[in-house]
């Protein structure tokens, strides 16, 4: 039997850790603006990159990372073969910009098609920028394939995909045929730790580049979110400290004051 | 594409069930419904799907003006492909103006690929909906980059559909309405499902959701010991508040120390209790974006330089594993 192809699609995302105030809103072009925080790869399709590579690790793959965007990253983006995928490909073109969830699956779907075929294609269950949580969906959709969302491990078995998602109250043990689509959560696992002479080692490693002529797009088709009002971060209050020499104290303090607001 | 709301427009609530009891996200979802039915003089509907839920749409009867009605042995588990199809066909015959779903796990695979193929968009964990006025078009809000900005979508191609997250908006008020159930009888292909079920595992169920007092453990609560620490304060606080829950921020679920059911953020639950106590959670935009609805916040943390410290209405710098027990004393003495 031929190795598996897998395909795992990965965002560049300005990285979700970074502190609420990196990341500015320009109110009047209804943009995020990440200041001082270094873009990644969206921290869920990593937890995808990890379901392929144990693939990889259990009965052997062939991994491709498949990215899109108006500008990439490709120092980011090589952390992918230095995890240990095999062939990273970057699906750039001006016109990739701010595309929303069914442009986006779109231009995916139609470079899967256009690239693979692929047994599994897989991605991370939302993006850590706009928390949609459907492109994934939206390929398969396309791809008029089967697709499992929310997967917290993912294994080969009888050349059957055997699959545990969440779900309401717990998680199902699931099956499928290939070819489908899998998005992952983070339950599933990070990805694994990668060094930095392994980053180094894959630093000049050549990448394809397509654009949308390339892919044969129309570009009638994309079409982008629509944004009326974008507001900064609103949650702060105004923290009272309970002070105190001791934990005692300090425990002390904070049930007099919880008491005083009449909160207990 | 645009175009105007019609009166006597028809907005659907999809009922949510656990196990024969309606879920009380159902409730959120009716609120809404009510909220924009009534703004555009339009028909409240509710969709009942699942095997034996006749008991069910008779208590939505009481909330709407019409339930839709779907009964088959095959509804009896979530399945995606026949739960998607069947509202499909619903929705392609009633024409409905909006579409509110909750957001549950299930329905975060069911929501988009009905949108898509209904031949629309769907704004995903929505804490807020309104109607334009001059427009009639959707306006979404619905938080993004992990909670730290908040957006607002505008939908303008019918049917509307968004999902809505649990917590978010006022239940509706007590039903005085006598609805009629439509009974529905879909097409039902079974060769559609590509996807087989072999094994539902259920985790201890958990309602997060409905506790009054939540103690949740973060990063810094490194172990099983910790973890027992943070339930005997749940259980002091139980004299105060009744109904009090652990839960957790993602790291100690992806370290598999507690189930996914008690995970509380972007990707857990969203709550909104009387007290929230945070003990060892640095406050990750993603954690915090699930407890923003809690009326009051107590921080414990080592770092002076939490991020939880910003969001929180009373903070203790310190060591928690001397800090909780300390104040499980001082609650029990009280």
């Amino acid at each position: 039997m031929n190795p598996l192809k897998l395909v795992v699609c990965a965002k560049q995302v300005p990285d979700p850790e970074g502190p609420a105030d990196a990341f500015r809103v320009d109110p009047e072009a209804k943009k995020v603006i990440p200041v001082g925080i270094p873009p990644v790869i969206n921290p869920f399709d990593e937890n995808a990159l990890e379901a392929a590579l144990r693939i990889k690790n259990q009965i052997g793959a062939k991994i491709t990372v498949l990215s899109m965007g108006e500008k990439l990253a490709q120092p980011v983006l090589r952390k992918a073969l230095a995890a240990g995928a095999d062939e990273l490909i970057l699906l750039m073109d001006q016109h990739f910009k701010d595309l929303d969830s069914s442009s986006t699956a779109y231009v995916l779907s139609s470079s899967i098609r256009k690239l693979g075929p692929f047994d599994i294609i897989l991605t991370g269950r939302q993006a850590g920028d706009w928390d949609f949580g459907v492109t994934g969906l939206l390929v398969a959709e396309m791809l008029q394939i089967p697709v499992i969302n929310l997967a917290r491990k993912v294994e080969i078995k009888n050349g059957s995909v055997l699959i545990e998602k969440l779900c309401d109250g717990g998680y199902e043990v699931v099956k499928a045929n290939m070819p489908l689509v899998v998005t992952v959560s983070s339950e599933l696992g990070e990805l694994r730790y990668i060094s930095l002479r392994a980053l180094q080692a894959y630093s000049k490693t050549p990448v394809k580049i397509f654009n949308a002529m390339d892919l044969e797009l129309d570009l009638q088709r994309m079409t982008h979110r629509t944004i009326c009002n974008l507001l900064a971060f609103q949650g702060e209050r105004q923290c009272k400290f309970a002070e105190g020499e001791t934990a005692q104290d300090k425990a002390e303090n904070l049930v007099g004051l919880m008491k005083r607001d009449g909160i207990i | 594409m645009e175009s105007k709301f019609c009166e006597n427009g028809r907005i659907f609530v999809l009922v949510e069930r656990e196990g024969l009891t309606i879920a009380p996200i159902t409730f959120e979802l009716l609120g809404m419904g009510k909220r924009i039915a009534t703004q555009l003089k339009g028909i409240l509907c509710a969709v009942t799907i699942g095997h034996e839920v006749a008991d069910i749409s008779n208590k939505i009867t009481h909330f709407v003006d019409e339930v839709y009605s779907i009964d088959h042995p095959l509804f009896k588990s979530f399945k995606p492909e026949l739960y998607i199809s069947t509202l499909e066909q619903l929705y392609q015959y009633v024409n409905p103006e909006v579409v509110l779903i909750g957001c549950t796990l299930n329905n975060l695979d069911l929501a988009p690929r009905l949108a898509y193929r209904m031949g629309v968009s769907v704004i995903t964990d929505c804490v807020q909906l309104a109607v334009e006025p001059e427009t009639g078009h959707l306006l979404c809000t619905k938080p993004v980059f992990g909670g730290k900005i908040t957006s607002i979508f505008k939908l303008m191609k019918k049917p509307y559909i968004v999902t809505l997250r649990p917590k978010a908006v006022e239940p509706i008020g007590t039903g005085s309405a006598t609805g009629k159930i439509i009974d529905v009888d879909p097409v039902i292909d079974e060769s559609t499902v590509k996807v087989e079920m072999i094994e539902k595992i259920s985790e201890e169920a958990v309602s997060l959701d409905r506790a009054k007092a939540i103690v949740a453990g973060g990063r810094g609560v490194k172990n099983a010991e910790g973890l027992g620490q943070l339930r005997e304060l749940v259980e002091v606080l139980k004299k105060y508040f009744g109904k009090v829950e652990l839960g957790a921020s993602r790291p100690l679920v992806d370290a598999h120390l507690v189930p996914s059911s008690r995970q509380i953020g972007l990707t857990g639950e969203k709550v909104a209790p009387e007290l929230y106590i945070a003990v060892g959670i640095s406050g990750s935009l993603q954690h915090l974006t699930g407890v923003l609805g809690a009326k009051k916040i107590v921080a414990i943390n080592t770092d002076t330089k939490a991020n939880i410290f910003k969001v929180s209405d009373y903070g203790v710098i310190g060591n928690f594993e001397e800090v909780v027990p300390a104040l499980k004393k001082k609650l029990d003495e009280l």
